[in-house]
């Protein structure tokens, strides 16, 4: 109960920076100062200051909205898609879920890097390209998950009894299935999260993803890495921050795994 | 008066290197009140032929007859309206995530009638406070016999039961089989009741079907 109650602590600060990040953060994330350049931390500074004087500790919380709102935003948009094709697939079956689960073997046959920088050529560059080729093999995972549990579910008594009550299949897809998927899929994105955060951040360190001067863990360590030894704090605290998000949601997932289980 | 009667009914599955046999060549009569008895050995083709009389799977031969009329190929959800189905694993015959209020009154068409509900409930010995609960927190005896109130709240006039008494201990059973008899007598139901216990079958039924490698024997 206290280690559940220390990740959901966790989790729910997290999410807290990312939305009170203008309130908490004490300067600017983009302000630069010529006089405060690779400052160590300091009570002003509590993280420092980077190559261009800007406060890391301002540009970690706001990179925190940043990278959560993107790895957020691009599971829900993967969990619904991806439970919902897995569900009916499941369900259904036949020549539609042949179709689909080979559209979906496709997709998951895409190296989600090479998808980037194709991407980063066309459109640019930017975090929509990044969620894009990110987004294009994710959504693959929840529905192969979603499609073999529904077709587990399916062959419960329960299901059998609610089509003799003359329930229609989207009454049983809606309120028998997708009830007993969420737990099991809702575990996978929870850890999905982490994972996501890695390659998001991945992405903007290879200057694929996020576009500097935008507040990004991941870009914040590439901008500093060439001052690794004059300023290990510039890459030291995004890093601590990718780590202990990814370590947060990954235990939080476990929790509702156990629970699952 | 024969309310349902099944011809040459005969269901195969495919196999590696062949094919498994579910039934073949099945007949039977159940008339109005009769309580028609199936047995046989694991593998018989019991939970088959229920299946198919019940319109779960079709049969690639063969016929199927309420009240004189066929109702082969029609869905389940309208098969529901006279016919329902009471399975072995009461509780996984219940979604673990909803109520049993509704889930039991998810057999009727339209708004439920209470007074009827709390009838089938005093009569099966189930108190409403149940109604409030999970699956996984009520008995295997409870959990079957809200299955049948389920049934019987639909207006079905044949109950399917599926090895009912299999999973439970032989006192449950014994009031199991006593609350069928009575519910029998007072609503007149027609009632296929399988089993691989003879002599429970022999006591309770008005006829035997004896099935074996899936065909009638007797």
């Amino acid at each position: 109960m206290t280690r559940k109650r220390i990740w959901i602590a966790f989790a729910l600060i997290l999410v807290g920076v990312a939305l009170c990040a203008g309130l908490i953060a004490p300067h600017d994330p983009y302000e630069t100062n010529a006089a405060l350049i690779r400052l160590a931390p300091c009570r002003a500074y509590p993280f420092g200051t980077d190559q261009l004087g800007r406060c890391v500790f301002s540009r970690v919380l706001y990179g925190a909205r940043t990278t959560l709102s993107a790895a957020f935003f691009l599971i829900a948009i993967s969990f619904v898609i991806g439970c919902m094709i897995g569900m009916l697939c499941g369900y259904f079956g036949g020549i539609a879920d042949g179709i689909l689960m080979r559209i979906a073997n496709l997709f998951l046959a895409l190296p989600q890097m090479v998808i980037a920088i194709v991407i980063a050529g066309i459109l640019g560059g930017g975090l929509s390209g990044a969620l894009i080729a990110l987004g294009a093999t994710m959504w693959v995972h929840f529905a192969y998950q979603a499609r073999s549990h529904t077709y587990m579910i399916k062959q419960q008594a329960y299901i059998t009894a609610a089509r003799l009550s003359g329930k229609s299949s989207l009454y049983i897809c809606l309120y028998h299935i997708l009830p007993n998927l969420l737990l099991p899929l809702a575990t996978n994105a929870l850890t999905q999260i982490g994972s996501t955060i890695i390659a998001i951040s991945g992405m903007s360190f290879l200057g694929i993803g996020v576009e500097v001067p935008k507040p990004e863990w991941g870009a914040m360590i590439s901008e500093a890495r060439a001052y690794l030894q004059l300023a290990p704090w510039c890459v030291l605290f995004p890093a601590l921050a990718i780590i202990l998000t990814v370590i947060t949601f990954n235990e939080l997932g476990d929790l509702l795994m156990e629970k699952e289980a | 008066m024969e309310l349902l009667r099944g011809a040459h009914l005969t269901k195969t599955f495919p196999e590696a290197g062949g094919e498994q046999i579910g039934i073949r060549d099945v007949s039977f009569t159940l008339q109005e009140g009769e309580m028609l008895g199936v047995v046989g050995e694991s593998g018989s083709g019991k939970s088959t032929l229920l299946r198919v009389i019940a319109g779960l799977i079709r049969p690639q031969e063969g016929e199927l007859f309420y009240q004189g009329k066929s109702y082969l190929g029609k869905r389940p959800q309208e098969i529901g309206r006279f016919l329902q189905m009471v399975f072995q694993d009461a509780q996984g015959s219940f979604d673990p995530r909803m109520i049993m209020r509704r889930s039991v009154t998810e057999t009727v068409r339209g708004e439920v009638n209470g007074a009827e509900l709390s009838e089938l409930l005093e009569r099966l010995r189930l108190s409403e406070k149940l109604l409030d609960k999970k699956p996984l927190e009520l008995s295997g005896g409870e959990c079957q016999r809200m299955s049948i109130t389920r049934a019987l709240l639909g207006g079905a006039q044949i109950l399917l039961c599926d090895e009912i008494t299999s999973a439970l201990d032989v006192k449950t059973q014994q009031e199991l089989v006593e609350l069928l008899k009575e519910m029998r007598l007072a609503k007149k139901l027609s009632i296929i009741f399988v089993s691989h216990d003879l002599d429970l079958v022999e006591e309770l039924c008005d006829r035997v079907l004896l099935l074996q490698d899936g065909k009638v024997q007797k």
